[in-house]
C-alpha cells in the first residue's frame, strides 16, 4: 500500500459527513468519493474487508481458546503448567483481542447495528461478555506466576477461569461471525465498508507494527508448540470404526 | 499507576498517515456519540450511547450518584458511570483510536456549556481538546470517559480494569480517582 493510493481516499470532512449523514451534501460527497475510488484507484494490494479482518482476528482468539482448553486439561489431570505459557496466552487476549479487536467492534460494528435498529439485544449481550472476559483475563494475568500455578487451590481457580472464558467466547465469536458481521455488512454502504477496511488495517499497523497479524499468529503458535498441540495432524481421527458394516 | 507494556508500543511507529488514523478515531467518536444526533439511549448499549448527554444537547451535565460497592461517583446525565484513564496523567486525553471504541469520551459539543449536578463541584469541571476531534469534558483535569461494557446506568464494570494501555477508575465528586488500596 502506497501513500499515493491512500491519497485517493476521501477527505476528512467527507468521511465524517457521510458517516453521520448529517447533510444532504454529505451523501453527495460520499457518493462522489465512492465513485472516484472505485474507478480511479490504482492497482495494488486489496485490503481485506472489515468483516474478514475481524474474523481472522477471531482465528487468533480461537487458537488461544484451544490453548486454554489444553492447559485446563493438564491442570485437571494433575499435570504441570508453565506459568509463562499461561501468561503469554492471556497477554495475546489482553493486548490483541480485548485491547484492539473488541475496540473495533465496540467503536464501529455494534454502534452501526444499534443505530440501524438491528440485533440490539445481541449487541448488549456481546458488550457484557466483553466486559466479563476482561475481568477473567485480568485474573489470569495476575495468576500466571510459578507460585500460583503450583498451588492446588489457585490451579483450580485458574482452570475454572479458563473454562468459563472458553465457554463464553466459543458461542460469542461464532455468533459474531455468522450473524453480527453479516448484518454489519448489510447496514454499511459498500464504499464506506471498503474505507473501513483501510482504517482497520492502518490502525492495526499503528498499534502493533508491521506484519502484525503474522506476528500474532507466530506468538500463539509458539504457545501451541510448548503445549504440544501445534501439529495439526495429531487431531485427525482414525475412522476405521466408522466403516459401515458389510 | 502502572501501565501495560503494550501501551506505548506502536504509537511512535512511522506507519500509516496520521490523518487516516485521525479519521478513524473521529469516526469512532461520532459513531459512539451519535454524531450529535439521537443517542441510542434506550438500546441497552450504554457505552455506545453514553458519550453524549442527549439528542442535540448543548449543555453537558455531570452528576454524582451512588453505585453499589463503590459509593458516590461521577456519572453523565443518563446515569452512566464516568471513568478516568491513568495514562492521561491528570491532564490530557491519551485514549485514541481503538481505545475510543471501548471508552467513548464525554464530549463537549461545539459551543456547548458544562453544568454541575448535585454533589459535583462546578469549579472542577472543564474540557480538553481531543486529539482527534472536538473537546472532552474533564473533572479536576481528568478527561472523562464512559465504558462500552456498562450497558445500563449505574453499572461500573470498567472499574480497576487494565485495558488499552493502562488502568481505568471511577472518579469521586472530590476529583480523586477511586484507586483500590490507595
Amino acid at each position: 500500500m502506497t501513500t499515493g493510493q491512500r491519497s485517493s481516499r476521501p477527505g476528512r470532512r467527507a468521511v465524517l459527513l457521510s458517516a453521520c449523514g448529517l447533510a444532504a451534501g454529505a451523501a453527495a460527497a460520499s457518493a462522489g468519493w465512492a465513485m472516484s475510488t472505485s474507478s480511479a484507484a490504482p492497482p495494488g494490494p486489496a485490503v481485506i474487508s472489515p468483516g474478514e479482518d475481524l474474523m481472522r482476528e477471531h482465528g487468533v482468539l480461537k487458537r488461544v481458546l484451544l490453548c486454554y482448553r489444553e492447559m485446563t486439561a493438564r491442570i485437571q489431570a494433575g499435570g504441570p503448567l508453565d506459568a509463562a505459557d499461561l501468561h503469554a496466552a492471556a497477554l495475546i487476549i489482553h493486548d490483541y483481542i480485548e485491547g484492539f479487536h473488541e475496540g473495533l467492534e465496540e467503536g464501529y460494528v455494534f454502534p452501526r447495528l444499534v443505530r440501524a435498529g438491528r440485533l440490539t439485544a445481541t449487541v448488549s449481550t456481546l458488550l457484557v461478555q466483553h466486559a466479563r472476559g476482561r475481568v477473567i483475563t485480568q485474573f489470569l494475568l495476575r495468576a500466571a506466576t510459578a507460585r500460583q500455578v503450583a498451588d492446588p487451590g489457585a490451579r483450580a481457580q485458574i482452570a475454572a477461569a479458563m473454562q468459563a472464558f472458553d465457554r463464553m467466547y466459543e458461542p460469542h465469536e461464532a455468533r459474531e461471525d455468522t450473524v453480527v458481521f453479516p448484518a454489519f455488512r448489510q447496514v454499511v454502504p459498500a464504499g464506506e465498508l471498503a474505507d473501513l477496511g483501510w482504517h482497520f488495517a492502518d490502525l492495526e499497523h499503528q498499534q502493533f507494527g508491521t506484519d502484525e497479524f503474522t506476528a500474532m499468529v507466530a506468538r500463539v503458535a509458539s504457545i501451541e508448540h510448548n503445549l504440544g498441540i501445534y501439529d495439526l495432524a495429531q487431531f485427525t481421527p482414525q475412522v476405521t470404526q466408522y466403516t459401515p458394516p458389510a | 499507576m502502572r501501565r501495560s507494556r503494550r501501551s506505548d508500543q506502536g504509537r511512535h511507529l512511522g506507519g500509516p498517515p496520521r490523518t487516516r488514523l485521525a479519521l478513524l478515531s473521529a469516526m469512532v467518536v461520532l459513531f459512539t456519540c451519535g454524531c450529535g444526533g439521537s443517542p441510542s439511549s434506550g438500546s441497552g448499549t450504554g457505552g455506545m450511547a453514553a458519550g453524549v448527554q442527549a439528542s442535540g444537547a448543548r449543555t453537558v451535565t455531570v452528576r454524582a450518584r451512588p453505585v453499589p460497592h463503590l459509593g458516590k461517583v461521577l456519572v453523565n446525565s443518563q446515569g452512566y458511570v464516568l471513568y478516568v484513564f491513568a495514562p492521561d496523567g491528570h491532564r490530557a486525553v491519551t485514549c485514541t483510536a481503538a481505545c475510543l471504541g471501548s471508552w467513548p469520551p464525554l464530549m463537549l459539543p461545539s459551543g456547548g456549556t458544562l453544568a454541575a449536578g448535585a454533589g459535583v463541584d462546578s469549579m472542577l469541571l472543564g474540557s480538553d481538546p481531543d486529539p482527534e476531534v472536538g473537546r472532552v469534558v474533564t473533572y479536576n483535569n481528568w478527561p472523562l470517559y464512559t465504558y462500552a461494557g456498562d450497558v445500563a446506568p449505574g453499572q461500573a464494570s470498567g472499574q480497576d480494569i487494565d485495558l488499552n494501555g493502562g488502568e481505568w477508575y471511577v472518579i469521586r465528586p472530590s476529583g480523586q480517582p477511586l484507586i483500590p488500596g490507595s
